[in-house]
């Protein structure tokens, strides 16, 4: 656009960026009278169904991790994908009236997604740190400081999420039925990755061989492990980033390369 | 836009250039919109596609103030070629270059967020449409005005009647004055009075000197426009003064 430099343009786009944020938001926990309160209860009482359940039908031996806590980290860390993806493969068609009539830039609507995902995260950790406080009185868990790199892995999994909502909103344009398969898709990648149970309790060469290859068994564990005090090894931060970066880069030479089609198909 | 070094020889009063744009879009037989009819039809064959030439060799200029009316019958390509205007589809040959600012006014309540107040919608819609926050606060009170939907303005759009949506989207659009008015086959909704109200506001923004590319059967905007350009199988079959083409368009649409 003419009158506007390339720094005005940027806070548009970022001003853009925030309505959409906050629209997701709100219409999330729209019907809700309590409303933001459900981000911090529904990850604690989803932990409560699956100790309940888990903890009692899979037992938890090889678990060092206090379980609640156990349950707790893995779910609030893989939610940041599944609610992002889930959010993101449909938004392009819900949008498709503005997005036909202008031209906004179309990674807008899903990154809003990602950032959405991000503050429900930040309202379970809160959750998580409450649960921990509730451990830590009965001797069941300690805080350690390596809960700070918590920053140096939100990077690497919002990025990972950021590249499969472009990839997954851009082929839902394409291919309706893509929202079926993802959501079975998306619950056998859930079993897939050790959220109640260890990989070493299964005991299985196979399974922990292809679990090598789940990058959210990777995000998770690398959670786990600043929880329980340990830092990861320089090679399993190549890996979360390595992941991250190789998903980014997909999602966005997928969007480009069909953007123009995008428009065409809407 | 980018290329604006690449053209010194620009004459100033052009807001709008089109040039020798061609579109072809790949046309299945049938719209496959799903993986799963993909692949049956890909097993059987039967994945015939041909290349459809949608729009051939459009040029045209609009000069700073005009209004122009896009005419043709249905499916000739009037909607691809605003999409391509507007920048949101790049043609398969040619370019079109906007110099000023486009706003686009969108069909009945396209675009809104139903569990989202009329106020915040006005907000998501201009961002959308790349206005700042400042450039919205600025001009909320006359959209305000405008729309007429006084208190519902903080009620859930959902909750309102597709006249008022309408209102709501024809208001922003018009009152954020963009230098380009991209007009989509809209004037139709509302009740009479706001009909009457919107062309009196697109005749006040015209003498102010806007710009206006309008897609439409209806004759009501003969009288808004000084120039019409018709479009018949994605060919460009006339371009000159709007009573004139209206007529012969309406004649040939009659013996036809």
């Amino acid at each position: 656009m003419k009158s506007m430099n390339g720094l005005q343009r940027f806070w548009q786009q970022a001003y853009l960026l925030r309505l959409l944020v906050r629209r997701n938001i709100k219409n999330q926990y729209y019907r809700s009278f309590i409303g933001v309160l459900w981000t911090v209860l529904n990850p604690l009482l989803n932990m409560l169904v699956m100790m309940f359940v888990f903890s009692s039908i899979f037992g938890t031996e090889g678990i060092t991790l206090d379980y609640p806590i156990y349950i707790l980290s893995g779910n609030i860390i893989f939610n940041i994908m599944r609610t992002s993806t889930a959010g993101s493969l449909p938004c392009l068609v819900h949008q498709r009236d503005m997005l036909q009539k202008t031209k906004v830039s179309i990674r807008l609507f899903p990154a809003a997604n990602v950032i959405s995902s991000l503050v429900t995260f930040a309202f379970s950790f809160v959750a998580l740190l409450l649960v921990g406080l509730i451990r830590f009185a009965s001797n069941d868990f300690s805080f350690h400081w390596q809960i700070v790199f918590i920053l140096i892995l939100l990077p690497a999994v919002t990025l990972f999420s950021l590249g499969l909502s472009y990839f997954l909103s851009a082929l839902y344009v394409f291919f309706r039925d893509i929202e079926h398969i993802y959501s079975v898709l998306l619950t056998l990648w859930t079993y897939l990755t050790p959220l109640f149970y260890t990989v070493e309790r299964l005991n299985n060469e196979t399974v922990s061989k292809i679990m090598v290859l789940n990058p959210m068994y990777h995000y998770v564990e690398y959670f786990r492990s600043l929880l329980s005090g340990v830092l990861p090894s320089v090679q399993e931060h190549v890996i979360i980033y390595g992941f991250a970066a190789v998903m980014f880069l997909i999602g966005c030479i997928f969007m480009s390369s069909v953007k123009n089609k995008i428009a065409a198909k809407l | 836009m980018k290329k604006d070094k690449n053209l010194p020889d620009r004459d100033d009063s052009v807001l709008l250039d089109v040039k020798n744009v061609t579109m072809k879009f790949t046309k299945y037989d049938v719209r496959v919109d799903s993986l799963k009819e993909l692949v049956t039809r890909a097993f059987k064959g039967d994945l015939k596609h041909e290349k459809f030439v949608c729009l051939r060799n459009i040029s045209f200029q609009i000069r700073k103030g005009e209004a122009v009316a896009v005419i043709g019958r249905n499916g000739v390509g009037k909607s691809t070629l605003l999409k391509i205007v507007s920048g949101i589809l790049r043609p398969t040959r040619g370019y079109a270059r906007a110099y000023g600012r486009i706003s686009p006014l969108l069909q009945l309540g396209a675009g809104f967020d139903g569990n989202a107040t009329g106020i915040e919608n006005i907000y998501l819609n201009a961002a959308i449409m790349g206005y700042t926050k400042k450039e919205i606060d600025a001009k909320l009170s006359e959209i305000l005005e405008f729309s007429e939907l006084g208190d519902f303005i903080h009620s859930p759009v959902k909750t309102y009647s597709s006249g008022m949506l309408a209102r709501l989207g024809f208001s922003i659009a018009i009152s954020m004055e963009a230098e380009i008015m991209l007009i989509d086959e809209i004037l139709a909704v509302g009740d009479m009075a706001f009909q009457k109200k919107c062309y009196q506001k697109l005749t006040e923004l015209k003498a102010k000197g806007l710009t206006f590319l309008i897609v439409s059967h209806s004759e009501s905007v003969k009288n808004l426009c000084d120039r019409a350009i018709w479009i018949e199988r994605g060919h460009l079959v006339a371009d000159g003064d709007a009573k004139l083409i209206f007529d012969r368009y309406a004649k040939m649409m009659l013996n036809a």
